[in-house]
C-alpha cells in the first residue's frame, strides 16, 4: 500500500523570544508513513509534538528541515489540502452562521457544485445527527453539537484522508461512541484516518497502527498488537515507551 | 476567485447579522429627523444644514463600521480558532486576506447605499430635486475612501496586538489625515530641518483621504467633478489599497496561525 | 474589622456624613448659583465655552454664505477678518483686505493641484448666485440662518448676530415679522444695544413705512449711544453716522427740513466722507431757502 502521508527527517524548531532567541526543538527528525485505507493513531504525552506535526502537515507551520507530503504533494502547496479533511481540537466556528451555511461555505471553498453540495450537506447532517438543528445559529449549540458540526465540515469534501486532533475531547461517552462509529464507517469506505488522542482505550479499539512520539522524537511505530507486546494494555506499554516508571503495586 | 468571494460572503453575512449597522443607521435617522423638525424662521426650504448634519453622521458611522468590522476579522478568526479549519482547506493566506478585504469593503458599500438613499430622500423632501450624478460621485468617492481605510485597518490587525489598539490607532490616523492631511506641506514650511523633511515625507506618503471628502460640493450644489479627475481619484484609491494589501500579505505570510 | 456588621455600620456612618455635609453646604451653593440660575441648557452644559462655539457657528454661517469656499486656519485670512455676510449689510466696519478670490494661492504641489477639484474653489456669495451662479436664487441666503440662530442661542450677548440675521431675513427673505422677532429677542438680551435699535428702526421705516416708530426707535438708539464714554464713542462713529443720516433722511422726506439739516450736520462731524454729506446739506439748505414762507399781504 502506498503512503498517503509521509514525513522524512522532519525537523521543526521554534525560537523563544523570552529566552533570548533560545531554540526549542518541537520535532527532531520525524520519519512517519501512513498508508492508504488505515486508521492511524498518533499518540504522545502533552507537548510531545503531535499538534506541531499536524500543523506542519496542514501547512500552518513551515518545517525547519526535512519534508512532509500528502498524496505525494509537498504540504506547502494548497492543492495538497484538496483531498483532506481536518478537525482541530478546539473550535467554535462562526457563531452567526447556521450549520447548513457553514457547510455550504466550506463546500464553496472546495469548489463543489451547488447540487452536489446540497446533497452532501444533507448526508452529513444526517450522519452527525444535526438535521433538526440545521437552521439554528451555531452559537446556540452545545459543545457536543459543535464537535459534530466540526466533524461534518471535515467530511464536506468527501476526503480521502482525515486528520483529527483529539476528536473525542470534551465529549460524553455517547458522543465518543458515535465518533468511533463514524471512524469505523470511514475505514470501511476505504478512507484513511490519522488522529491523535489521549483515550488509549479508543485507540486500541479502532486503530490499525499507532505511533508514539515523545519530546519530538518517534519512539515507536507499529500495529496495536506489536506495540502492546508483553504488556496487558496499550496504556502500560505507552508509559514504558515514554520512560514513565510505574509504582509497583503493593 | 471563488474562494475570495466565499470568504467575502461570510463577512457580509456577519455585518447584517450584527446589530452595529442597524443601531448606527437608526440613530442617524433619528437625529436627522429631529434636526429637520426644527422651525427656523418659518422657512421650510432651508436644507443645507440638514444635508451637512446628515452627511457628517454618515461619514462618522461609515468609518465606525469600516474600522470596527475590519479590525476584528483576523483576530476573531484566531481567537475563535476558526482560522485553522479555514486554512486547512485549499485556501491560501492571500486569498483569505483578499476575501476579508472584499467582504468588508462590499459590506461598507451596502451600508453606504442605505445611508445615501436616506440622505437623498431627506434632501429631496426639501429641495425637490435629485442630483443623482452628484450623489453618485460623492458616494463612489466615499466608498473608495473606505476601501483604503479597510485595507489599512486589515494591515493594522496583523501588526497590532489587539483589535482595540488597532481601532484606536486607525481612528487617530484617519482623523489626522482628514483634518490636517491637506495642510501638512504648509506646516512643514514653518519647521526647520530635519523635521521639515520628515513632515514633507509624511505628506507625500500618506493616502490623502480628504480628497474623497466632497461633502461641501454636495451640500452647496457645486457642479460635478470632472470625470477625468474623478477617475484618477479612484485609481489613486486603488493604488493605496493595493499597497496596504500587499503589506498585509507580507506580514500574514510569516504570522503563526495558532 | 472585616465583619459584615462593622462594614455596614461604616457605610451608614459615611452616608450620614455625606448628607450632613450636603446640608451644611447647601446655603453656600444657593448663593453661588451664578450662571446656573439662568437655567439655560447651553449655560449649564458648556459654561463660558459656549461663546467659542457661538463664534465658530457664526463663522460657519459666513462659510455657508460662500458656499463652502472659506479659508482654514492654515490659509491667508486677511480678506475674511470681517464676515462678508455682515460686511454686506453695510452696518459693520469692514476690516478686510487682500485677495478674497485667491486666498489659497497657487498650487503648492501636484497633490494640492489635484485636490482643488474636490472642494469649492471659487469665491461666491449666496445672494449673488452662489455656487451654481443662479442669480434668481438670491433667497438661497436662507441657508446661513440656522447657524446664525444657533450662534445667537449660544451667545445671546453678541449684538452683530441679531442685526445680521434680521438684515437677511428682511432684505432677501422678505420675512419682516421674523426679522422683527429676532431684533426684539436681541433687545431682551442686550437692552442697551444701539445697533439693534438702529436695525429695528430700519425695519419700521423701510418695511412697515411707520416713520413715527422709526423715528422714536432711532432717537432711543442715539440716546443709548450718547451714554457711551468718549473712547467708546470714537470707536463707534459709523453707527452714529448711520443713525443720524437715517434720521435726517426721514425728516427730509417728512418735510421737516430744519430737523433734517441738524441731523446731517451732526453726521458730518463724524463721517469718513464729509464731502458727500456736504452735498446733502447743501441740497437741504437750498430746499429750506425755497420753502421760506411769504407773509400774506392784506388785499383790502
Amino acid at each position: 500500500m502506498s503512503a498517503i502521508l509521509k514525513t522524512q527527517k522532519l525537523r521543526v524548531e521554534f525560537r523563544s523570544r523570552e529566552m533570548r532567541q533560545a531554540v526549542k526543538v518541537a520535532l527532531a527528525g520525524l520519519d512517519l508513513e501512513v498508508r492508504a485505507g488505515e486508521v492511524f493513531g498518533f499518540l504522545g504525552p502533552n507537548g510531545a509534538g503531535k499538534t506541531t506535526t499536524m500543523n506542519v502537515l496542514l501547512g500552518f507551520v513551515p518545517p525547519t528541515s526535512g519534508s512532509a507530503s500528502l498524496f505525494g504533494i509537498d504540504v506547502r502547496q494548497p492543492i495538497a489540502r484538496q483531498r483532506i479533511g481536518y478537525l482541530p481540537e478546539l473550535t467554535y466556528y462562526y457563531k452567526f452562521l447556521t450549520a447548513e451555511e457553514l457547510l455550504r461555505f466550506y463546500a464553496k471553498i472546495f469548489g463543489l457544485p451547488r447540487s452536489e453540495a446540497d446533497k452532501r450537506i444533507d448526508q452529513l447532517l444526517k450522519l452527525v445527527e444535526l438535521e433538526h438543528a440545521r437552521k439554528r445559529p451555531i452559537k446556540s449549540y452545545s459543545k457536543g453539537m459543535q464537535q459534530r458540526v466540526g466533524l461534518a465540515q471535515a467530511l464536506i469534501n468527501n476526503p480521502d484522508l482525515l486528520i483529527l486532533d483529539e476528536p473525542t475531547s470534551g465529549l460524553d461517552p455517547l458522543g465518543r461512541m458515535k465518533v468511533r462509529e463514524i471512524i469505523q464507517r470511514l475505514k470501511d469506505e476505504g478512507k484513511t484516518v490519522f488522529f491523535s488522542s489521549h483515550e488509549l482505550g479508543e485507540v486500541e479499539t479502532v486503530c490499525d497502527r499507532v505511533a508514539i512520539i515523545h519530546q519530538g522524537e518517534l519512539k515507536a511505530v507499529g500495529s496495536v498488537h506489536d506495540i502492546t507486546g508483553r504488556h496487558a494494555s496499550l496504556e502500560k506499554s505507552f508509559l514504558e515507551i515514554i520512560g514513565f516508571q510505574t509504582q509497583p503495586t503493593p | 476567485m471563488k474562494n475570495i468571494f466565499a470568504v467575502a460572503g461570510i463577512v457580509i453575512k456577519e455585518l447584517y447579522r450584527r446589530k452595529d449597522f442597524y443601531v448606527l443607521f437608526i440613530v442617524t435617522i433619528l437625529i436627522c429627523l429631529v434636526m429637520a423638525s426644527v422651525n427656523i424662521f418659518n422657512d421650510a426650504k432651508i436644507v443645507r444644514y440638514l444635508k451637512e448634519i446628515c452627511l457628517l453622521l454618515i461619514w462618522i458611522c461609515s468609518l465606525v463600521v469600516a474600522v470596527t468590522t475590519t479590525a476584528r476579522q483576523i483576530p476573531a478568526e484566531r481567537e475563535n480558532r476558526t482560522l485553522l479549519p479555514l486554512l486547512a482547506k485549499p485556501l491560501t493566506r492571500p486569498q483569505l486576506l483578499f476575501g476579508k478585504f472584499l467582504g468588508c469593503w462590499l459590506a461598507c458599500g451596502l451600508a453606504l447605499l442605505c445611508f445615501y438613499v436616506f440622505f437623498g430622500a431627506l434632501s429631496a423632501a426639501r429641495e425637490h430635486q435629485w442630483p443623482l450624478l452628484d450623489y453618485f460621485q460623492a458616494a463612489t468617492l466615499h466608498w473608495f475612501m473606505l476601501g483604503i481605510v479597510v485595507a489599512m485597518v486589515l494591515l493594522g490587525s496583523l501588526v497590532f496586538a489587539a483589535p482595540s489598539s488597532n481601532n484606536t490607532i486607525c481612528f487617530v490616523v484617519i482623523g489626522g489625515i482628514l483634518f490636517v492631511g491637506r495642510h501638512l506641506d504648509q506646516v512643514a514650511l514653518t519647521m526647520h530641518e530635519p523635521l521639515r523633511t520628515v513632515v514633507d515625507s509624511i505628506y507625500f506618503a500618506i493616502p490623502h483621504l480628504e480628497l474623497f471628502d466632497v461633502r461641501d460640493l454636495v451640500i452647496h450644489n457645486w457642479p460635478l467633478i470632472p470625470w477625468l479627475y474623478f477617475s484618477l481619484a479612484l485609481l489613486y484609491a486603488l493604488g493605496y489599497m493595493a499597497v496596504f494589501l500587499a503589506g498585509a500579505c507580507l506580514v500574514f505570510r510569516r504570522k503563526a496561525v495558532n | 474589622m472585616n465583619s459584615p456588621r462593622t462594614i455596614f455600620l461604616l457605610l451608614v456612618a459615611l452616608l450620614v456624613s455625606c448628607f450632613g455635609l450636603a446640608a451644611h453646604l447647601q446655603p453656600q451653593f444657593e448663593a453661588w448659583r451664578g450662571s446656573r440660575a439662568a437655567g439655560d441648557i447651553f449655560n449649564v452644559v458648556l459654561g463660558d465655552s459656549r461663546r467659542i462655539f457661538a463664534n465658530s457657528f457664526y463663522v460657519k454661517a459666513d462659510e455657508y454664505y460662500h458656499s463652502g469656499y472659506y479659508p482654514t486656519i492654515f490659509d491667508d485670512k486677511a480678506a475674511f477678518q470681517t464676515a462678508h455676510m455682515a460686511a454686506d449689510t453695510g452696518a459693520v466696519n469692514d476690516k478686510n483686505h487682500g485677495d478674497e478670490h485667491g486666498f489659497l494661492g497657487p498650487p503648492r504641489d501636484w497633490i494640492d493641484a489635484f485636490g482643488r477639484h474636490f472642494f469649492p474653489d471659487r469665491h461666491t456669495h449666496l445672494d449673488e448666485g452662489g455656487a451654481d451662479d443662479d442669480l434668481s436664487g438670491s433667497e438661497n441666503v436662507r441657508e446661513i440662518l440656522p447657524w446664525l440662530k444657533l450662534s445667537a442661542d449660544l451667545d445671546p450677548d453678541n449684538v452683530q448676530t441679531y442685526t445680521v440675521t434680521a438684515f437677511w431675513l428682511r432684505i432677501r427673505m422678505h420675512k419682516v415679522a421674523e426679522a422683527e422677532a429676532v431684533l426684539h429677542e436681541g433687545l431682551r438680551n442686550c437692552p442697551d444695544s444701539y445697533d439693534i435699535l438702529f436695525e429695528l428702526g430700519r425695519l419700521y421705516d423701510e418695511s412697515y413705512h411707520d416713520t413715527g416708530r422709526a423715528r422714536n426707535v432711532w432717537k432711543l438708539a442715539l440716546d443709548k449711544w450718547l451714554k457711551l464714554d468718549s473712547d467708546s464713542q470714537k470707536d463707534n462713529r459709523l453707527i452714529f453716522e448711520q443713525i443720524t443720516t437715517h434720521l435726517a433722511k426721514l425728516e427730509e422726506d417728512a418735510g421737516n427740513l430744519s430737523e433734517a439739516l441738524n441731523w446731517y450736520q451732526a453726521a458730518q462731524k463724524v463721517s469718513a466722507a464729509p464731502a458727500a454729506l456736504q452735498a446733502r446739506i447743501d441740497d437741504v439748505q437750498k430746499k429750506l431757502r425755497a420753502f421760506i414762507p411769504v407773509t400774506p399781504q392784506k388785499l383790502y
